[in-house]
């Protein structure tokens, strides 16, 4: 793997820095951010930035004793778990009969599902706003579970029909042959196999979902129903601006647990994030 | 199954057969079916969230709808939408940021992937781009504020290294305005391509290259003529899942500029949102709506599926 161009070494100095560079334009921001969080509200918005702050845990005691932050937290975990659960009962079938059948309508229907990922949120805002008002669910955890599985299920789908194809087709003929019914194959053997590929379908689900800004801020209109995410931009205390030390730390504390699942997912990321058009 | 292969010989057996026939019959028809009821729940799904509200929109375009009272005026809100020029400004705010944003992400993405994909280190500076990435994007719209608006943290670095005299008037600005939008996401969203760039070059045979280099070739032609021609299909599938995704962009404009200076940062979410939800005008916000809906299904059709077609390997 490691190809030195040892001839080089001024090229090699060179991506080096270009990398260097991009990896600081990364991290920069963010350990100004964290320490943002970490500094008392008087010494962020001031005349002359402050970039050497004294350190405080008034915005740790902040979000638990003036927000309901256990509630937005149940809320964000409630809907993402949910809406994950949704989407593999419907994408594992609906991915298996895309990779493993041949029938009339099927590169249309796998179209369909593809392209609705493609649909921009605010198109559908207005009309998923009133229906969700006519079932009575706005500001509910229920809409936003089943917003985000919908927001989600193209991803999802693609990403374990990707999988599937990989599946050799003399294991399922194998056991085909024994008598094995269609729905055991799936079960017994095809789910096992790709096993990664649904994690990592369900990985990239669950960040989508975290993340999503548009349904939520108008679903949810109070505690019952505020995520992480939307909380954050109601993160406000009124003539007193924005409160950002509050707003770093919710950011962080929903950022670990991501990076986390995602370092342990590596490997599959890009294919995840392609929807399995690039294999990783 | 099995049981249908049983020899039909003498009269005896007519009624076994006979149901031995029947049930292989509606088995192969439950063969038939069988794929479209696997992937039926997931289309019926997507249907709900998809063909309702595009009908919805479709219907509630033709109305005036004042609260809960709704008066049909036929195509009044399209030749309304038409004739507004904040509509056009927002279809073009949306592309004027949408396009810069994308042209560099590309360029930094492929630049950094060339750079990053044979190195041994390459896991450590994955982990190290894909930082940005993993943050809610409310978060980042809040970390690009501060930054550029109320803190003002990037005009005192700009003077402190001497490249400006005064503090930048950045909210005043239509372009140091999209600029703050484009940055934002860049800095979150170059990762994203790449991650697939890296994949894609790492896929590619390691022996072509290096008979290439044995011939004398630089990087440069390496890159230009060798890689790069077998990375299109890839960079055109991660275009297009970026592209999408800059083209809805609404948690920064919502956070940080709110459309403004004069409605230059306005994106076309933004102005759904705010013809629907500030102004309550839910009829002209659903003309606006459908529009942008044509739009997706012609660039769906004509762009997507080709993408994705030669995308598959």
């Amino acid at each position: 793997m490691a190809s030195q161009r040892g001839s080089r070494g001024e090229s090699l100095l060179v991506r080096y820095l270009i990398l260097t560079a991009w990896a600081l334009f990364c991290l920069a921001p963010v350990l100004w951010f964290l320490s943002i969080g970490l500094r008392p509200r008087t010494e962020i918005v001031t005349p002359q930035p402050i970039y050497w702050p004294t350190f405080s845990l008034d915005a740790w005691h902040m979000i638990w004793s003036d927000w309901p932050m256990a509630a937005y937290l149940r809320n964000s975990v409630l809907a993402v778990i949910g809406s994950v659960l949704i989407d593999l009962v419907l994408a594992i079938p609906a991915a298996y009969s895309l990779a493993r059948y041949t029938y009339r309508g099927r590169e249309d229907i796998g179209f369909y599902i593809l392209s609705t990922r493609m649909m921009a949120p605010a198109i559908v805002a207005i009309p998923i706003f009133f229906l969700f008002r006519n079932m009575g669910l706005l500001d509910t955890v229920w809409a936003l579970m089943l917003i985000y599985a919908a927001i989600n299920l193209s991803v999802v789908t693609w990403i374990i029909r990707s999988y599937m194809l990989d599946i050799p087709k003399e294991l399922e003929d194998a056991a085909r042959t024994d008598g094995a019914s269609d729905m055991r194959i799936l079960w017994e053997i095809i789910i096992p196999a790709i096993l990664p590929g649904i994690i990592t379908a369900g990985v990239i689900g669950a960040i989508f979902a975290i993340n999503e800004f548009l349904f939520t801020l108008l679903i949810a209109s109070t505690s019952r129903a505020y995520t992480m995410s939307v909380a954050l931009a109601n993160f406000t205390g009124g003539s007193d601006g924005v409160i950002y030390n509050a707003i770093a730390l919710v950011a962080f504390l929903a950022f670990i647990p991501v990076f986390l699942v995602v370092v342990a997912i590596q490997k599959h990321l890009s294919r995840g994030l392609t929807m399995g058009a690039v294999k990783g | 199954m099995s049981d249908s292969t049983l020899p039909a010989s003498g009269v005896a057996l007519a009624t076994p057969v006979r149901v031995a026939v029947a049930r292989k019959r509606r088995s192969k028809r439950m063969r038939t079916l069988f794929p479209y009821l696997l992937v039926a729940p997931a289309v019926l799904y997507l249907l709900m969230i998809t063909l309702y509200p595009g009908a919805y929109a479709v219907y509630q375009s033709f109305f005036l709808v004042r609260f809960n009272s709704w008066t049909p005026i036929g195509f009044e809100n399209y030749a309304d939408l038409f004739a507004d020029r904040e509509f056009w400004a927002a279809l073009w705010n949306t592309l004027v940021i949408g396009v810069l944003a994308l042209a560099l992400e590309c360029f930094f993405a492929l630049m950094l992937a060339y750079f990053a994909y044979r190195d041994p280190w390459v896991q450590g500076w994955r982990i190290a781009f894909l930082v940005p990435m993993l943050f809610m994007p409310s978060a980042v719209a809040f970390i690009y504020k501060l930054a550029f608006l109320d803190g003002r943290i990037i005009s005192d670095l700009l003077m402190r290294v001497g490249l400006i005299s005064e503090n930048l008037a950045i909210p005043s600005s239509i372009w140091l305005s999209r600029a703050t939008l484009i940055l934002a996401d860049v800095w979150q969203w170059t990762p994203f391509l790449f991650i697939i760039f890296v994949a894609a070059l790492q896929g590619q045979d390691e022996e072509v290259e290096e008979a290439a280099r044995l011939d004398g070739a630089s990087w440069w032609q390496i890159f230009w003529n060798i890689s790069l021609p077998l990375m299109r299909p890839v960079i055109a599938v991660a275009l297009v899942l970026r592209g999408i995704d800059i083209t809805t962009m609404f948690a920064n404009v919502f956070i940080i500029t709110k459309g403004g200076p004069g409605g230059a940062t306005e994106t076309i979410s933004y102005f759904i949102y705010r013809l629907g939800f500030k102004s309550f005008n839910f009829g002209y916000a659903s003309a606006a709506s459908v529009i942008m809906l044509v739009i997706t299904i012609v660039v769906a059709q004509l762009v997507v599926k080709r993408a994705f077609r030669s995308g598959r390997t």
